[in-house]
C-alpha cells in the first residue's frame, strides 16, 4: 500500500509538506505558528496562489504554460475598481466583468498558442506585458490613476471577502477549484485528454483527442482563475491595483512543479497542486516566524524549494524503479 | 555637422550668449523625463504634476519610465542613456539609483543639457551639474516618523521594507532606525521576498509572523501605503489592536481613512504631485528666462494625521491622482 502511495504523483510533495511543517513548527516555539491563527496565516496565503495554481498545473499536465496570469489579477482588481468607484456601477455586473476579461485572455492565449504554434511560454510572457499594459493605460485614461479604490455590497463582501475567525473565504475557494480540478483531471474523460494531450500530443491527436479543444478550455481556465483572485484580493483589500498577482508569474508554476507536475506535462495531480502549494505557504509565512534575520528570506526559500523538489524526484525515482 | 555646431557654439561665445542663454543651445529638442514606473500611485501623482504644469506653461514633455519593476537598478541606468542621446532640450531626472545614473548625468550636463534632478538624488545635484533638486529627502522622512513614534512611547519599532534592495526606499528604514536609537529604543529591520513585493496577503503574513516572533514590538513604519494596510490586518490578527502604533509613507485613500478611524497614526506625504509640477515649471523658466531656484526645492515630508486628514480626503475625492491613489 505504501508502494502504491510512493507512486503516486503527490508523494514526494506530501513528503517534503510533513518535513518542512515539522521543521517549522519546532523552530518557531511559542509564537503561534501552529495555532489555529497561525493556520489560517498561511491558509490564506495558500488559498490566493493555489486558485490559480490548480488551473495553471492542469495546464502545464497538457503541455503548455500560462504567465500571462499575473496581469489578469491585476486586470481584474482593476475593473472591479474602475467601475464601482469611477463608474458608479453596482459591484456583482463588473465581477462578471472581470471574469468575463479573464476569460476572454484566456481565449486569446489559447487561439494563439493553437494557431501560431509558438510556445506558449513565450505567448504568455507577451500577454502578461500587453494586459498589464493595457490595464495600466485605460486606468490611466479613465481615472488618472493606477490603483483605486474598490465599492464593494455587503453579498459581494461576504462571497469573497468573508472571514472565520481569521481565515478567509478564499481558503473554501480554494478547495471548490481543488475539487472541480480532481474532478475533471481524475474523474472525467476530459482529464484523460488532459493526459494524453500533454504526454504525447501525435498520438492523442491520432486516438482522436481534441488537443486544440483541451488546450483553449484550459487557458480560459486559468484566466477565469486568475480573474477570481483579483476579485478575491481586490475586495478583501478594498482596492484595485494593476500590480496585483506579479508575484504569481513564477510562483504558480513553482508550486506545481514542486506538487509532483513533469515541466514536460503529460504527468501530475490536484493533490500533488494543492500540498506543493501548502508547502509554499507554510515556508513563505513561517519563515517570518522564526525571527531571523529577514535578509536571507530568499536563499532559505530557495534552498528549500530545492530540497523539496528534489526529495519529489527522489521519492518518485525510488517508487518506480524498484518493484 | 560636428564642425557646423563648433562653429554656432564659437559664435555663441563670441556674442557672449553661451553662459547666459542655455535655452539657444539645442532650441529643437524634446524636453524628456525620466522617471518612476507607473504602476505606482505615487508616481502617477508625479505625472499628474507634470501633466498639469505642461498644460499651464504650453510645454512638450515626454515621460520615460520602466515598466518591469524586477530590474530597475539596471534599467534606470538604460533608459538614461537613451534618453541622452536623444539629445534633449532639456532633462528632468529622477536619480533613482546614483551608481548607475550619476556618471550619466555628469555626462549630460558636460555636454551643455540643462538637468533637473527630481524625487531621488537630493544630495548629489550639485556636484553632478544639475541646475537643481526638487523633492525630499528619504532619510529625513524616515527620521521624522522614528521621531513621532519615539515621542509616542514606542519601545521598539518594526521598519517593514517591501522592495529590499532599492536604496531610496531603504534611505527611509536607516532613518527611522536613526531616529528610533537616538531616543533609546529598539528596531527590527524586516524585508520580504522580491515576489512578494505587490501581494498585500504575503506582506500581511509575513509582519503577522514577525509580530509573534517578537512580541515586543509596538511600533510599525511602513513604507508604502499597501504594506501599511497589510500591517494593520496584522496588528488586529495578533489580537493587539490600539497597542502597536502603525505609521506610513506616502499615501492612499485607504490610509487617509485608516487614519480618520484612528487605526493608521499617520502617512507621510512627500507631495509627489508638486515634484513633477514644479519641475516643468522650473525647466519652462529656465530655458525661456534662465532663471531657477537656487538649492533644493522641499517637496516633504508633510505629515497627515488626525489633524488634517479631512481636507486631504477631501482633495482625494476631489482631485483624483493629486494625492497619490484614489
Amino acid at each position: 500500500m505504501l508502494r502504491n502511495f510512493m507512486k503516486r504523483p503527490e508523494a514526494g510533495a506530501f513528503a517534503a509538506f510533513v518535513i518542512t511543517y515539522l521543521f517549522f513548527a519546532l523552530a518557531t516555539p511559542g509564537t503561534g505558528f501552529v495555532s489555529v491563527n497561525g493556520t489560517a496565516g498561511w491558509l490564506n496565503l495558500a488559498a490566493e496562489l493555489g486558485i490559480v495554481a490548480i488551473p495553471v498545473g492542469l495546464l502545464m499536465i497538457s503541455g503548455e504554460f500560462d504567465l500571462s496570469i499575473g496581469s489578469t489579477v491585476g486586470a481584474s482588481s482593476m475593473i472591479l475598481a474602475l467601475g464601482t468607484n469611477q463608474y458608479g456601477l453596482p459591484v456583482w455586473p463588473m465581477v462578471f466583468l472581470a471574469l468575463a476579461a479573464g476569460a476572454a485572455i484566456g481565449l486569446a492565449n489559447g487561439l494563439a498558442v493553437v494557431k501560431t504554434k509558438l510556445p506558449s511560454f513565450i505567448v504568455t510572457l507577451a500577454t502578461n506585458f500587453i494586459v498589464i499594459g493595457a490595464t495600466m493605460g485605460i486606468s490611466r485614461l479613465i481615472a488618472n490613476v493606477t490603483s483605486s479604490s474598490i465599492v464593494a455590497s455587503d453579498s459581494a463582501k461576504f462571497v469573497f471577502a468573508a472571514r472565520w475567525g481569521q481565515a478567509n473565504i478564499s481558503i473554501l475557494w480554494w478547495l471548490l477549484v481543488a475539487f472541480i480540478g480532481y474532478r475533471i483531471l481524475s474523474r472525467s474523460i476530459f482529464g484523460n485528454w488532459i493526459y494524453a494531450t500533454g504526454g504525447n500530443l501525435d498520438a492523442a491527436r491520432g486516438a482522436g483527442v481534441p488537443v486544440q479543444r483541451v488546450k483553449i478550455s484550459l487557458f480560459i481556465a486559468t484566466g477565469l482563475a486568475a480573474a477570481l483572485v483579483g476579485i478575491l484580493q481586490g475586495v478583501q483589500w478594498n482596492s484595485g491595483n494593476a500590480t496585483y498577482g506579479m508575484g504569481f508569474v513564477f510562483q504558480a508554476p513553482i508550486v506545481v512543479v514542486i506538487g509532483g507536475v513533469l515541466l514536460t506535462g503529460g504527468y501530475g495531480s490536484v493533490t500533488g497542486i494543492v500540498l506543493g502549494t501548502a508547502l509554499f505557504g507554510v515556508i513563505s509565512s513561517g519563515i517570518f516566524y522564526t525571527g531571523w534575520n529577514t535578509d536571507w528570506i530568499q536563499l532559505f526559500l530557495g534552498l528549500l524549494l530545492a530540497a523539496a523538489v528534489l526529495a519529489n524526484n527522489y521519492v518518485r525515482r525510488l517508487a518506480l524503479s524498484s518493484k | 555637422m560636428k564642425l557646423m555646431k563648433s562653429v554656432l557654439a564659437a559664435a555663441a561665445v563670441t556674442l557672449g550668449l553661451g553662459a547666459t542663454s542655455p535655452a539657444l543651445s539645442n532650441e529643437e529638442g524634446p524636453i524628456l523625463v525620466v522617471s518612476g514606473p507607473l504602476s505606482w500611485p505615487f508616481f502617477a501623482a508625479v505625472k499628474k504634476g507634470f501633466d498639469d504644469a505642461a498644460e499651464i506653461f504650453e510645454v512638450d514633455y515626454q515621460y520615460i519610465a520602466v515598466t518591469d519593476t524586477s530590474n530597475m537598478t539596471s534599467d534606470y541606468p538604460r533608459l538614461l542613456q537613451q534618453a541622452i542621446s536623444r539629445e534633449p532640450r532639456m532633462l528632468l531626472v529622477g536619480e533613482f539609483f546614483p551608481d548607475g545614473m550619476d556618471p550619466l548625468i555628469k555626462e549630460a550636463t558636460a555636454a551643455g543639457i540643462p538637468v533637473l534632478i527630481h524625487n531621488s538624488g537630493q544630495t548629489l545635484w550639485e556636484g553632478n551639474g544639475s541646475i537643481g533638486f526638487v523633492g525630499e529627502d528619504p532619510y529625513q522622512m524616515g527620521y521624522k516618523a522614528g521621531q513621532i513614534q519615539a515621542e509616542a512611547g514606542v519601545t521598539t519599532g518594526l521598519c517593514f521594507n517591501q522592495v529590499p534592495g532599492n536604496p531610496t526606499v531603504e534611505e527611509r528604514c536607516n532613518g527611522y532606525v536613526a531616529a528610533m536609537k537616538e531616543a533609546g529604543k529598539e528596531t527590527v529591520y524586516q524585508t520580504i521576498g522580491t515576489g512578494d513585493a505587490t501581494n498585500p496577503q504575503a506582506m500581511t503574513q509575513a509582519i503577522k509572523g514577525s509580530l509573534q516572533a517578537n512580541p515586543q514590538i509596538d511600533g510599525i513604519y511602513t513604507l508604502n501605503a499597501v504594506p501599511a494596510m497589510s500591517a494593520l490586518r496584522a496588528v488586529d490578527e495578533v489580537g493587539r489592536k490600539g497597542e502597536i502604533m502603525v505609521g506610513t509613507a506616502d499615501l492612499s485613500n485607504e490610509a487617509l481613512l485608516a487614519i480618520k478611524n484612528g487605526d493608521l497614526a499617520f502617512a507621510m506625504d512627500q507631495q509627489p504631485y508638486l515634484q513633477g509640477f514644479m519641475s516643468i515649471q522650473i525647466a519652462h523658466q529656465y530655458l525661456n528666462y534662465g532663471l531657477h531656484p537656487i538649492g533644493h526645492v522641499k517637496t516633504g515630508p508633510l505629515v497627515i494625521d488626525s489633524s488634517n486628514v479631512e481636507e486631504t480626503l477631501k482633495v482625494n475625492k476631489e482631485h483624483a491622482g493629486v494625492r497619490g491613489a484614489s
